[in-house]
């Protein structure tokens, strides 16, 4: 197992280098000069070359990059020109809030998949699996960004029940119950369409896994519906599902910027939209490679998952 | 199949679906997260209570005083005291930290008898060496404030007493008191941590307690103000970026009053008699369409005065600022000594007269810059465009992130025509000419640069008294140079909004666009 | 095996699942999906002849109006018919949909099929798709935004990159798949040149799930350009498109409940129109 990981590993890295390549170059492509906002009208061009320095803008741009690197690899990314304070305690701040909001979508997401899935499988109606069908287009039919509004509309103002936005006021782990009334509409807002997709994905993987040899001969020898489905059709359909699971995350977080927009959570989709509006560079940089970091992470760990679930991929890595 | 699992099979999605709406159900009924508003107040002034307050913007520690957003004024005016205060209405100062002050026949030094009883928050005692402090920092350009040529000037301080200080000034000026109405006096000892934004400290009646970047801030009540003590345990500032979300949280009574919410929302939320809306009068705003005067087709007067005819300005105040303010070709409100009613109707929309003024002129297309901060730009934005292109002159929208408007703002650097808001006509007027970025003589956004202009100003503010007679001959200059030139053809004025619960009583707000809640309670 | 014979199997393969393919378009979900991609398409198209008046025209007195004979979808902000707007905001989803996407599919699939051509240029593909792949989309609208500024210009840059790496993995995978099925490698032992292999075999076997992914695509490029939109990255003003739309009418849902129905009933038949379409087709294939 440990050779599989460190076999992928390298490539890994070379993603997250290339990345940071990318990243370096194109903030700069930005039009918006940092140093002529933070100096103001009336500064003097010594006053510009002192912050310029003050900064390390003066440098090369390659000095730049590795200095840049070289702090982030010390897992130190300084200090925001304009968002204020320290880059590590903003992205730290934020990180908590988005993976809170990640965590919960996901949990709902499966939840609401293994649910309408099996559900529906077991259930093995014609109405229930239209009524699925037709819940599940909608979910994939509809945008977030009209779906987080109309929830916030049904249960926030007209059906006064769940707060509209922002995080719990005394934070996430002093009361569960408050939290969860707070996470519910944005991590279900983020959920929808993740949860359609792996719902479609698992029910299509369970009926070809009940259309299989071993299954017609375990129904024919008496075993019931839902042994069959619940002990032998679902476990062999979990490692693609996993799969699809894995590529999900990578959605899951980029439309984290928009349900954090729509619900005012302050997570890092947030902490980025003004950061890069802001033209605060050290802060855009540290959060863009952050975001790719992650990515690259989750598609990493979900390679092992899988190779945990299903021992030829292991084997055939070793 | 046996009937077995076919029973539990029908049942079990509706069971789930019980067990998931009770559970729901459980958890907002044994404690909501949902505040339950106010059931009834009795009306008689309550102590006690966390204000919770919602804004669109987050702090920005390098533009702390700037002036520039509703949350940096929010901690301004609960977190520091000025040395005087400019009554909402009028230009006469009242005393704040300053007892009293007098200022020298000649104009050129002011001095001030201080407050013994002030302490900053941090428990050490208010002096004059605070107030020298304060202005000096005012004056490094570092922090980009509008009034740092005014702070400037100031060049000698005598601090030989405690609570006494005499400001000599490099050359004579009118506009001090406006500089010691917006300056708020700051702690020397912890200014490395108010630079970073970790902490605010102050006199004020609320101390700073933290801020969590995007997300809140909070204050505490001061109990030691030399004033009369807040009503309110605290104030929360709740960052809510978005302002559809915003009026989302007030609605469902997360909030108790926002800030940041476009004239539409609060026109409507206090239509339905459970909010009330709150309009900073005294503390104008104006909007204005900015001509780069360096732009080929715009340095001709002709073409900026066509524009200037051109706007439907009763219809940006009515159908964007919901009828909160009024149509203008002059800047100044009416209690302004510069205010002159009948040059302020002067530009009237006249579609023939642009069209006759703008008459074999081969123009381009010019791009219009507006900030996306604010949906009201972007419609000011494109009435103006309507309106221009009735009169033969094609423009083009370009909106701007709010950073990047307002960093052209301060460098001039826009290529044509731009919309935003300019504030300090409020002020003594001559503030507005040598401070205020669109207007300052010695360089301003359009890069007009006129003598005579320039010249005006200078006299305009060299009054030693702001509202005598060789003062107002210099206002009368001033305003025929701005309507000569139109380098910035004003459309409106207007006043911030904010809007409440109806069962908050006790809000002001200042002249600097600050609400305060120094006698803020809560009806409940 | 003779190369005749491998010659005789592969096109009579890719004629089969072409009219497969086409088929599966033409009842059950796949013809609701084409039917409602079409209707959206014709409404754009004939935007000029069917709005009744021009999208940026302002009516003087109609100031978020509600729905009348006059106004079918009521007026916006600025005193505009809406239903023009939505008509004409159509179009921008077009370009989008019909240009951008394509265009980004075309590059994926050629770096797709040339760089497996060449060890080290097949590397260095796959790790410049795994970086692009590695942004989430609106992470990427944002900076692309900020470096270029808001625009259907941006838009199309945005959904080419979004679209670039999913469509060049596809296309290298079906490489790989086709080279490593027996008759395909006795044909190159024998000599047949990679081109020939490309255009004979590689090609023909992917398109079908390359269609499905192009369907999907198109379905994603309709809510990308509406989130850019909505997160005010999208169109300039006084241009419509049916995100920027959207946006408006969400911000003036409590004064005009009506506004925002248009729009979002216009991109939900998009949005769905497409995935039935690519529903279909995967359907019909595993059959």
């Amino acid at each position: 197992m440990t050779r599989y990981v460190l076999r992928r590993l390298p490539s890994a890295v070379l993603v997250v280098l290339a990345a940071s390549v990318v990243i370096f170059s194109v903030i700069r492509l930005v039009p918006g000069d940092p140093v002529a906002t933070l100096a103001g009208p009336d500064a003097t061009p010594e006053a510009r070359d002192a912050i310029r320095a003050e900064l390390g803008l003066d440098e090369p741009v390659v000095v730049q990059y590795l200095q840049w690197l070289a702090a982030m690899v010390r897992l130190d990314p300084g200090q925001s020109y304009l968002v204020g304070g320290d880059i590590s305690r903003l992205v730290r701040e934020g990180l908590v809030n988005t993976l809170v909001l990640a965590g919960g979508a996901l949990l709902l997401a499966v939840v609401l998949t293994l649910v309408a899935a099996v559900g529906g499988v077991l259930a093995h109606r014609r109405g229930v699996d239209t009524l699925l069908n037709g819940v599940n287009t909608a979910a994939v039919a509809l945008p977030t960004f009209v779906t987080g509004p109309l929830l916030v509309l049904l249960f926030a103002v007209l059906l006064p029940v769940l707060p509209a936005g922002g995080t719990p006021p005394e934070g996430f782990w002093a009361r569960p119950d408050i939290s969860v009334q707070f996470l519910l509409m944005p991590a279900l807002c983020l959920a929808l369409p993740a949860a359609a997709a792996l719902t479609r994905f698992l029910s299509e993987a369970l009926r070809t896994e009940l259309e299989q040899p071993y299954a017609t001969t375990a129904r024919a020898l008496g075993v019931g519906r839902r042994r069959l489905v619940l002990t032998q059709a679902l476990p062999n359909a979990l490692p693609a599902a996993v799969t699809v699971l894995g590529v999900q995350v990578g959605t899951l977080l980029g439309g984290a910027v928009l349900v954090e927009a729509i619900f005012a959570w302050p997570g890092l989709g947030m902490l980025a939209e003004q950061a890069i509006s802001s033209r605060d560079y050290p802060l855009v940089q540290t959060l863009l490679l952050l975001s790719v970091a992650v990515f690259v992470a989750t598609q990493l760990l979900t390679d092992v998952v899988q190779a945990l679930l299903d021992p030829r991929i292991r084997l055939g890595a070793s | 199949m046996s009937p077995r699992p076919s029973l539990s099979r029908r049942r079990r999605p509706a069971l789930a679906l019980a067990a998931a709406v009770t559970a729901l159900g459980l958890l907002t009924a044994c404690s909501s997260a949902v505040g339950d508003g106010g059931s009834g107040g009795s009306g008689e002034p309550q102590s006690g209570g966390v204000l919770k307050v919602g804004t669109v913007t987050d702090l920005v520690p390098a533009a702390i005083f700037t002036n520039s957003n509703d949350t940096i004024n929010l901690v301004i005016g609960q977190v520091f005291d000025s040395l005087v205060d400019y009554p909402i209405d009028s230009l006469e100062a009242e005393p704040s930290l300053a007892e009293s002050w007098e200022l020298a026949e000649d104009g050129t030094s002011i001095t001030l008898q201080l407050r013994d009883d002030v302490t900053f928050h941090s428990g050490r005692p208010f002096t004059s060496e605070d107030v020298e402090f304060s202005i000096r920092q005012w004056a490094d350009p570092k922090w980009t404030v509008q009034f740092q040529r005014t702070a400037a000037a100031i060049t000698e301080f005598d601090t030989s007493e405690e609570h006494s200080i005499t400001l000599g000034f490099d050359h004579p000026m009118n506009n001090v008191l406006d500089l010691l109405d917006i300056l708020p006096i700051i702690d020397s000892e912890t200014i490395d941590q108010l630079e970073k934004g970790e902490a605010y400290v102050g006199t004020g009646p609320f101390t700073f307690e933290s801020w969590t970047p995007q997300s809140k801030l909070v204050l505490d009540r001061n109990d030691d103000y030399w004033g009369d003590t807040p009503r309110l345990d605290g104030v929360e500032i709740d960052i809510v970026p978005d302002a559809q979300s915003l009026v989302s949280q007030l609605r469902s009574g997360q909030l108790d009053l926002a800030q940041g919410a476009s004239n539409r929302d609060i026109e409507s939320l206090a239509g339905t008699g459970d909010f009330d809306q709150i309009t900073f009068e005294g503390s104008e705003r104006q909007t204005y369409v900015g001509t780069n005067v360096e732009n080929p087709a715009l340095s001709d007067p002709d073409v900026r005065r066509a524009i200037a005819l051109s706007v439907d300005r009763d219809r940006v105040v009515e159908e964007v600022y919901r009828g909160v303010g009024y149509p203008i070709a002059l800047p100044w409100p009416e209690y302004s000594p510069a205010y002159d009613p009948e040059a302020n109707e002067s530009l009237q929309q006249d579609l023939d007269e642009a069209r006759s003024l703008l008459e074999g002129k081969d123009l381009p297309p010019l791009p219009l810059e507006y900030s996306t901060a604010n949906p009201n730009n972007e419609a000011i934005a494109q009435i103006v465009q309507a309106d221009l292109k009735q009169v033969g002159l094609d423009v083009e929208l370009v909106p701007n992130e709010q950073a990047q408007q307002i960093e052209k703002l301060i460098g001039g650097s826009f290529e044509a025509l731009w919309i935003l808001d300019h504030a300090y006509a409020q002020y003594t007027p001559s503030s507005l000419a040598v401070s205020a970025y669109p207007f300052n003589a010695a360089k301003n956004t359009s890069n007009f640069l006129d003598d005579q202009y320039a010249a005006h100003a200078d006299a305009a503010w060299k009054q030693p008294d702001p509202a005598g007679p060789e003062a107002e001959a210099a206002y009368a200059d001033l305003n025929a140079d701005l309507l000569d030139n139109l380098f910035l053809i004003e459309l409106s004025t207007t006043f911030m909004q904010a809007v409440s619960k109806a069962d908050l009583e006790g809000v002001s707000w200042t002249k600097r666009s600050e609400l305060t809640f120094g006698e803020t309670w809560l009806d409940r | 095996m003779s190369t005749a014979a491998v010659t005789e199997v592969a096109p009579a393969e890719g004629v089969r699942a072409r009219r497969l393919r086409w088929g599966a378009l033409a009842h059950g979900q796949g013809l609701v999906g084409v039917v409602m991609v079409a209707l959206v398409v014709v409404a754009g198209l004939l935007a000029p002849v069917l709005a009744p008046y021009d999208p940026t025209q302002q009516i003087p007195g109609a100031n978020l109006a509600p729905p009348s004979a006059a106004h079918w979808l009521g007026t916006d902000e600025v005193n505009r018919d809406i239903l023009s707007r939505v008509l004409h905001g159509i179009r921008i989803d077009l370009v989008v949909v019909f240009l951008a996407v394509p265009v980004g599919a075309a590059l994926g699939v050629a770096l797709g099929l040339l760089s497996p051509l060449h060890a080290w240029a097949d590397v260095a593909t796959q790790r410049l798709l795994d970086v692009l792949l590695a942004f989430p989309v609106l992470i990427l609208a944002i900076t692309a935004t900020a470096a270029m500024g808001p625009g259907l210009r941006t838009i199309a840059v945005v959904i080419v990159l979004a679209e670039l790496p999913i469509f060049g993995r596809l296309a290298r995978t079906s490489v790989l798949k086709v080279r490593a099925l027996p008759y395909v490698e006795s044909a190159r032992v024998m000599g047949a040149g990679e081109t020939w292999l490309l255009r004979k075999h590689v090609l023909p076997n992917s398109l079908e799930p390359l269609t499905v992914q192009l369907a999907v695509s198109m379905s994603v490029a309709v809510f990308i350009e509406g989130a850019m939109s909505f997160l005010g990255l999208g169109v300039r003003p006084p241009d419509p498109s049916l995100g920027s739309l959207i946006k408006d009418g969400i911000r003036n849902v409590w004064e005009a409940p009506f506004f925002v129905v248009g729009p979002l009933v216009v991109v939900s038949m998009l949005v769905l129109g497409f995935l039935l379409v690519a529903q279909a087709i995967s359907a019909q294939r595993r059959r």
